[in-house]
């Protein structure tokens, strides 16, 4: 069996996720509201309110607190000197490999909610794919977007 | 340089950019001739009865006067080793090719140019900005003013190679140069000509019918509001007491001649289909009608598919296509190398081409391991629907369930095909969606490899394996699913070991 790669993403990533949830989450909850005063002017079915708690709570529950979790855990990244292997999912685990030499651009990015965790988001191109690590330390971000840009030298004639 | 000439397109580029236009907007013009010509109010002043010929009238003229302009203004020059092309009436554009950038030239024969002896030409270079738009097209002009550009580039990309040149020699040199290439012009080695006969196979076995169907019905819905059904209805419940069979018949009439129709269009797009190598570009040249000519330069080839669909199979016949970088080639990233080629033949004609290219049958085929995974998935949709077809259609709706034993039986089929081989720098992998693919890619040309699990694959010890090439501006993805995990790992591990073998785990 392959040994997973080495680093985990910043804890801080996880809580940014929830927090991601919790949107979600609200906005999922103004459409049920909106639905059960829907359901109050038609006078509608009794069950159709427990239906729509039940349904947010389990939601909620799925993509607040049991999705971020595992996807947490399951994020790794490692930078070596000859390639970056990945590993990521939620239900089906990718493991991806981009030799060094295969890398044409290295991006950070970051949004308001990541910017408030002090965490970025790194993208990694190649000719033909984009891969992205989605929460960093800036810090780290940053110093890992300088090194494989260093490292990664575009060999001639290959694209 | 000092030549900075000015160059004009042919007088014939105002009409044709004219026509281009009008085809662009020909469906939402007959819509409105349609609606306004002929369900419009009949009274009225006359200028309003005619209201829509007179807005297409004036249409065309608008378009006609805009074509003009366009040609007009357009020109095109050579200096300092680029390709220089300046357009646009109000908004000026200017775009500067340097020559060394420029990956090939492609060349259009269209009805419109035949008579006068024009081409269109086509710059494609490495990165294309946008997706289907060429980085300059000159909509036409003469041979010899396409040969001129041939030979400035040429003279530009040897510049470059013996850099320090004194000015005083360049005409002299320029002059050897031309000698050099019009010398070189005639080598061009022919590798693979379809013949009539096979064209005509690939003419009757296309898919194109697809295609036309499917206008057809685009078509149809376009003028869903315009047919007039009410009476219809009326002439065709006339119409049906005649029999069914004449309806059948007259479905089936339609339907041929939607296909002898596919038939001609392949056969005219694709006649006269030869590649042929030029020194470091494979040429490709095609077409009855409209004669294309593309070049595609071999070094920027990513990977070589041999295609194989069942039906042709049973002709021996197969077809080879390539993926290429950059420079998408009119239609797509992927580049029918033979349409339709004798199976037997293949590698000989490939070997001629790709001369580094490993062209074996890739013989480690998946074990059973990974079986169920290629027909369970289909379970997942199909239950519920053939569950829904039995309860609502009784008892004709069991007859649904025969559609099991074929579901399974086309899994085992794609289980079957699917095989890989890693030979040397090269991996081979085939897989089958109907028709059977084998896709020959260099290890250098793999941009990346993805190994996916899911949580059952990982149960019975399975992975599925994806490389990516580059393929155009996009990817193509060669994937051969549900195999042992140790082999995958296999083939990461190839993939992984580098140029440079220390590989030190940083933190």
């Amino acid at each position: 069996m392959r040994a997973q790669p080495a680093n985990r993403i910043s804890k801080k990533g996880l809580k940014v996720w929830r927090l991601y949830g919790m949107i979600q989450t609200i906005i999922l909850a103004l459409v049920a509201i909106g639905g059960g005063v829907l359901t109050y002017i038609y006078e509608g079915p009794w069950w159709i309110y427990a239906l729509e708690a039940v349904l947010l709570l389990v939601i909620g529950y799925l993509i607040v607190i049991l999705f971020p979790k595992v996807r947490w855990m399951r994020w790794r990244y490692e930078v070596r000197e000859s390639e970056i292997e990945l590993q990521h999912g939620l239900f089906i685990v990718k493991r991806t490999l981009i030799p060094m030499v295969r890398v044409q651009h290295v991006d950070t990015s970051q949004g308001p909610i990541l910017r408030k965790y002090g965490l970025a988001e790194i993208s990694i191109s190649t000719a033909a794919t984009v891969h992205t690590i989605p929460a960093l330390i800036m810090d780290e971000a940053d110093d890992l977007r300088g090194r494989i840009s260093v490292l990664a030298r575009v060999a001639e004639d290959d694209v | 340089m000092s030549e900075q000439q000015r160059y004009k397109l042919h007088w014939i580029s105002a009409l044709i950019e004219m026509l281009k236009t009008m085809k662009e907007a020909l469906l939402p013009l007959v819509v409105l001739i349609f609606a306004n010509g002929f369900n419009g109010s009949r009274s009225g002043p006359w200028f309003l009865q005619y209201l829509s010929f007179i807005i297409f009238g004036v249409l065309i003229i608008a378009l006609l006067i805009s074509g003009i302009i366009k040609w007009k203004r357009f020109v095109y020059w050579f200096e300092d080793d680029e390709l220089r092309i300046e357009s646009g009436l109000f908004v000026k554009k200017k775009r500067y090719i340097p020559f060394d950038r420029i990956q090939s030239l492609d060349y259009t024969e269209g009805i419109f140019h035949r008579p006068f002896g024009l081409v269109k030409v086509k710059v494609e270079t490495a990165g294309s900005s946008s997706l289907k738009k060429a980085e300059g097209e000159l909509t036409a002009i003469t041979k010899e003013a396409a040969e001129r550009i041939e030979i400035e580039m040429a003279e530009a990309k040897s510049r470059k190679k013996e850099k320090p040149v004194i000015e005083g020699e360049e005409a002299i040199l320029s002059d050897d140069i031309q000698e050099m290439v019009v010398e070189e012009k005639t080598p061009l080695q022919k590798v693979f000509k379809m013949t009539t006969k096979d064209l005509l196979i690939l003419a009757t076995t296309s898919g194109g019918i697809g295609v036309i169907l499917s206008g057809v019905a685009i078509f149809m819905s376009q003028f869903a509001d315009l047919i007039p059904f009410e009476w219809m209805y009326e002439e065709i419940s006339a119409f049906i007491k005649f029999g069914v069979l004449i309806v059948a018949i007259a479905i089936f009439l339609g339907l041929l001649a939607v296909w002898i129709l596919s038939v001609g269009m392949t056969f005219l797009s694709h006649y006269d289909f030869t590649v042929s190598l030029d020194k470091e570009d494979i040429v490709i040249t095609r077409g009855l009608l409209e004669k294309k000519r593309v070049t595609v330069p071999l070094k920027r080839i990513q990977s070589v598919v041999l295609v194989e669909n069942p039906f042709r199979k049973l002709f021996g016949y197969a077809s080879v296509k390539i993926h290429s970088a950059g420079g998408g080639v009119g239609e797509s990233s992927r580049i029918n190398l033979f349409p339709l080629v004798k199976r037997s033949q293949v590698e000989t004609h490939l070997a001629e081409i790709f001369p580094d290219l490993h062209l074996k049958e890739p013989v480690n085929k998946l074990t059973s391991r990974g079986k169920p995974f290629y027909y369970r998935i289909d379970f997942l949709w199909m239950l519920p629907v053939i569950g829904a077809l039995i309860y609502f259609f009784f008892p004709y709706g069991l007859f649904s369930l025969a559609i099991i034993p074929v579901i399974i039986a086309f899994g085992l089929w794609q289980h079957r095909s699917a095989a890989y081989e890693i030979v040397d720098h090269q991996l081979i992998m085939r897989f089958r969606m109907f028709s059977l693919q084998t896709a020959y890619t260099m290890k250098k040309r793999i941009q990346s490899m993805e190994m996916k699990q899911s949580y059952f694959h990982r149960r019975k010890d399975v992975a599925t394996i994806t490389a990516n090439v580059k393929s155009g501006i996009g990817s193509f993805h060669a994937t051969v699913q549900h195999m042992e995990v140790e082999e995958a790992e296999k083939i990461l591990e190839w993939y992984e070991k580098g140029k440079q073998p220390s590989e030190v785990a940083q933190e």
